[in-house]
């Protein structure tokens, strides 16, 4: 054999041997059987703090890892508390002044996950019991400056956080003997927060300065876990030592087992949860539950196989980086990502018809759609001289114009697939409040009725008697990527059909929020997602102590109505009923006819699972579902398989192609040559 | 050389402390530190947290002046932090930038290093090939090829060997990361091939330019005259000193190795410091990107002082005067 033909053997050989090894398979091959969810992420988490952490993603994590004391039922809607590490859900009991105490009873037994950090408690300690205290202990972090968790306005109800946030950072700034201190003596040094009362190991009594009966919800969120002060303690970041930030210590159903948050993040089932070492209790955040929302039983949701049966049915969670969202639902296609979202360059292969098409049925895949606890919503600034609300009626018929142009089924149609409902109130689907049979009298496209009004305002046709030329307003927005100017442009069009000239002034992000600051601004689009399935969450985005401008609050609007801020004060302190409705529909009667804001729509989810994932429900909110997930492993070892074997034969024929298009050069080059 | 070298070093160190000034100004002509609280701690935190967060980062101090204590300036502290490569913790998430580098440059040599060991195995040999069946068909196509795979956006090498090798004919996994041994492998490669792949028909082209001029010269003739065989005149004659010119393109890009691929990294989600420079810009991490920055400007000027040196080197007649 030739040089050169030995040569191409031994190429060909390698060329055989790495196709033979290669694979699409992202994973090891051990962990095919392994009842593992495969999950991706986008943006890593900012940080792993309970106290601080508020982005999606950062949920993702510390859910799992932090357990809470109360918890949402994870079948039932509208959503309701359930206790989690404490006993019961607590009611609110008056304590004179106008001060309302919450009584919280914790389980026993409850037990922090296994971390070096407990050695500061004990020589040789790895673990230990949760207990009241540390409770105490992560309410006053939420009130301490230097860790700077942004739900102080809500927990600041509590009586004395704010002072003891105070009091703490000047001993600090005055003391740097106090400010050396271990953070847990600092917290000691600092006194005690009035309305945080441990009494006993087990139990502590939240004082609130008012009623806010949605603190509750507040404790089903991270917020609120508690959190070892060992930890705290240990994980300084200082010194080369660890941030508590990037190293949780938590009491939930998972441990973090791996945390390289620009790539891939683990989750390994914690066997010292309560739900793992005690399924005799029973208790209600720990065991899958056996009655749900009406149509779950239908949907298979109550499956006897599972009703009952001790949490989490996982063995691990993996989170995978994806920063781009085609190889992310390619992914999910080969079986390598357990369930997805759709993404708009694949709906019309993935929805046809309004429902799955028989390209994915035929994967075994199945939809779920929520209309998630969202609002998108077109505002005003209220305290523009030409929108706001200065020129009074004028203004006010000016905007009810403007929301009758805009179609928001044709905007959902042409920029969302017509996923979502269009908007007629702040109150989203799911939230009490919310009346699928109201119909906003402005909100009804109607562009004869917007024109009268128009004429009713003084710009007859569009037109401002000042300058004898359409009205002229800006739209300002923090995105100029063409798919968002595309979406600006509608809102335009629909104006512009009225006579008025609206400009869009798109700018950076940073631009548009110091526009936002000076109040520069006349009209912008804004969205909120529900923290909690409570009016308040959604109807004090209109409450004028939150205004923007003045105050940086999330009113963006900064729209001003005594007779509305009266009324959110009192709805805020009410628990749902008659009386409670009563006072949402007058709010709803005042922001129809004052229109701060056009409300869009209320964004629908679809939810695309393998038929390996079982009792999967969506629930809209970020909360830690996964514990109530099922994996069918071997199904999904199968069908990879199958779905992804590699095809070998393009390499060949490559190969082949180079040696007959090569070969004849080179033999009659070397021909001539010699 | 001693005096030229430390004259590209000053030219260096002023140009850096220009980049410095400029990226300073720059970022914060469009961002203030509020922007980057508010990234930091999401849209919805109150003003109170946002107020303190900017406390907290030093961000409330004056920017350029500071009357009663000159030195306790943003502008001071940021030029201390750079010159003593005391960077600091990142804006975005408070981890010290100094980890995030250590953790992001593994990545990013795992990725760039097989990218520009297999680029030079590849590029040069083609190269000589296709000048080695000069003005033949080969030459021809491989020239054509060239000017093709020249053409073509980097992207669309991404995108579409996402597609083909991906996702139709399923040889590699089509994005990820881990650093598992064993493991590895099977997410570098597709990377590897897409950014070799971008890369080949740049460099074939530059080398077979080199090669075919050093193919014209008087001693390939004299080497040709003595008898020498086409394939020992090209690997041991012209190979050698075109290596020269392809040498100092070599070297200057050895220092940009440590600061990964942007693309291909954002793209294949490969955690390295080109990741981590894109997740900074858009997480208005100034702290992390003027870091990142500096490093290149660095690397820049290292570089360049290292080509010049390499030409001594290599080409014995060149003296840097």
């Amino acid at each position: 054999m030739s040089g050169a033909l030995r040569y191409a053997a031994a190429l060909g050989l390698a060329v055989m041997a790495a196709l033979a090894g290669c694979t699409n398979d992202p994973y090891p091959a051990a962990d095919a059987v392994e009842k593992i969810l495969y999950q991706p992420f986008d943006d890593p988490p900012k940080t792993l703090d309970p106290q601080v952490a508020y982005s999606v993603v950062d949920h993702m994590v510390i859910g799992y890892v932090y357990d809470t004391l109360l918890g949402y039922h994870y079948l039932k809607r509208p959503f309701t508390l359930i206790p989690g590490m404490a006993e019961q859900v607590p009611e609110g009991r008056p304590v004179g002044g106008g001060r309302v105490a919450y009584r919280f009873r914790l389980r026993p037994d409850l037990r922090f996950q296994e971390d070096p950090c407990f050695s500061l408690s004990g020589a040789g300690a790895r673990s230990r019991q949760v207990v009241a205290d540390d409770i105490a202990f992560s309410l006053a972090r939420v009130g301490d400056p230097a860790v700077g968790s942004p739900v102080l306005e809500a927990l600041g109800k509590i009586t004395g956080l704010v002072a003891f946030g105070k009091r703490i950072e000047e001993r600090r700034k005055s003391d740097p003997a106090f400010a050396a201190l271990r953070i847990d003596a600092q917290y000691r040094a600092a006194g005690p927060i009035e309305g945080i009362r441990v009494l006993g190991e087990r139990e502590v009594e939240i004082v609130l300065d008012d009623a806010y009966p949605q603190i509750l919800y507040w404790f089903a969120m991270p917020f609120t876990s508690p959190v070892p002060w060992e930890a705290v303690a240990t994980y300084t970041g200082e010194g080369g030592a660890d941030s508590f930030a990037e190293h949780p210590v938590g009491s939930g159903p998972f441990v973090l087992a791996r945390y390289d948050k620009r790539s891939r993040i683990v989750l390994q089932r914690n066997e010292q949860w309560y739900g793992v070492l005690h399924p005799e209790w029973k208790a209600p955040a720990a065991t899958y539950p056996s009655e749900g929302a009406p149509g779950d039983a239908e949907e298979g949701l109550l499956d006897p196989a599972y009703v009952g049966r001790p949490l989490p049915f996982l063995s691990r969670i993996e989170l995978r980086r994806e920063k781009e969202p085609i190889p992310t639902f390619t992914k999910f296609l080969q079986g390598y990502y357990d369930a997805s979202g759709v993404i708009k360059e694949s709906f019309d292969r993935v929805i046809q018809k309004g429902d799955l098409s028989p390209d994915m049925r035929t994967l075994g895949i199945h939809l779920a759609r929520s209309v998630e606890p969202a609002i998108s919503y077109l505002g005003f600034n209220m305290d523009d001289p030409v929108v706001g609300a200065k020129r009074g009626d004028r203004s006010r018929k000016l905007r009810q114009a403007m929301s009758l142009a805009i179609d928001s089924k044709e905007f959902l149609r042409l920029f969302a697939n017509g996923r979502g409902i269009p908007a007629q109130t702040p109150l989203p689907p799911g939230i009490f409040g919310y009346d699928a049979e109201y119909a906003n009298p402005f909100r009804q496209p109607d562009l004869e009725r917007a024109a009268a009004l128009l004429d009713e305002a003084g710009y007859p046709g569009g037109i401002d008697p000042s300058t004898g030329r359409p009205l002229h307003l800006t739209f300002d927005a923090g995105d100029t990527g063409a798919a968002a100017l595309l979406q600006f442009q509608f809102y335009t069009s629909a104006w512009r059909r009225l006579g008025l000239d609206v400009e869009v002034a798109a700018t950076s992000y940073n631009q548009f929020q110091d526009k936002v600051r000076r109040g520069a601004y006349q009209i912008f689009t804004w969205g909120w997602v529900a923290d909690y399935p409570d009016p308040e969450n959604f109807l004090f985005l209109l409450w004028s102590p939150m205004g923007r401008t003045h105050g940086g609050g999330p009113n963006t609007a900064n729209y001003s109505n005594p007779r509305y801020d009266e009324l959110f004060v009192r709805m805020k302190a009410m628990s749902d009923g008659p009386e409670r409705l009563r006072v949402i529909d007058e709010m709803r009667e005042i922001l129809q006819q004052d229109r701060p804001w056009i409300e869009n729509y209320y964004p629908e989810r679809y939810a695309l699972y393998h038929g390996w994932v079982e009792n999967e429900k969506p629930a809209g909110l970020s909360l830690p579902t996964a514990k109530y997930l099922d994996i069918d492993a071997a199904e999904r070892a199968l069908l990879r398989v199958a779905w992804n074997e590699p095809i070998t034969w393009p390499a060949y024929a490559l190969l082949g192609l180079v040696v007959v298009v090569v070969a004849p050069g080179i033999v009659t080059f070397l021909r001539e040559r010699q | 050389m001693l005096a030229y070298l430390l004259r590209r070093l000053a030219a260096g160190v002023v140009t850096i402390l220009g980049v410095l000034l400029f990226l300073f100004v720059l970022f914060f002509l469009v961002a203030k530190p509020e922007d980057v609280a508010r990234k930091a701690l999401g849209e919805r935190a109150p003003k109170a947290a946002v107020e303190q967060w900017i406390v907290n980062h030093g961000y409330d101090r004056p920017r350029f002046w500071n009357p009663d204590h000159p030195a306790d300036t943003m502008l001071v502290d940021h030029f201390r932090r750079m010159l003593t490569f005391d960077f600091g913790a990142s804006d975005a998430d408070d981890v010290p930038i100094s980890k995030r580098l250590r953790e992001g440059i593994g990545p990013s040599l795992s990725l760039t290093l097989p990218l520009f060991v297999l680029g030079l195995l590849l590029g040069i040999p083609l190269a000589l090939l296709v000048a080695f069946f000069r003005d033949t068909y080969i030459d021809r196509a491989g020239v054509v090829a060239c000017v093709l795979l020249m053409s073509v956006s980097t992207l669309l090498y991404i995108i579409g060997g996402q597609y083909l090798l991906g996702k139709i004919l399923r040889w590699f996994p089509i994005s990820g990361f881990d650093p598992v041994p064993g493991v590895i492998a099977r997410f570098l490669a597709l990377p590897v091939i897409v950014g070799v792949i971008a890369g080949l028909g740049d460099s074939i082209r530059f080398d077979r330019t080199v090669f075919v001029e050093e193919t014209g010269k008087d001693y390939v003739r004299t080497a040709r005259a003595k008898g020498a065989g086409e394939a020992r005149i090209m690997l041991r004659h012209v190979l050698r000193n075109g290596l020269i010119p392809i040498l100092t393109q070599i070297v200057i890009a050895i220092p940009f190795l440590f600061t990964g691929s942007i693309l291909l990294e954002s793209f294949f989600g490969i955690p390295g410091l080109g990741s981590i420079t894109v997740d900074a810009i858009n997480a208005n991490d100034f702290a992390t990107l003027r870091t990142m920055v500096f490093i290149g400007s660095l690397l820049f000027v290292v570089g360049q002082i290292l080509t010049d040196v390499s030409y001594t080197l290599a080409d014995p007649r060149v003296r840097l005067e």
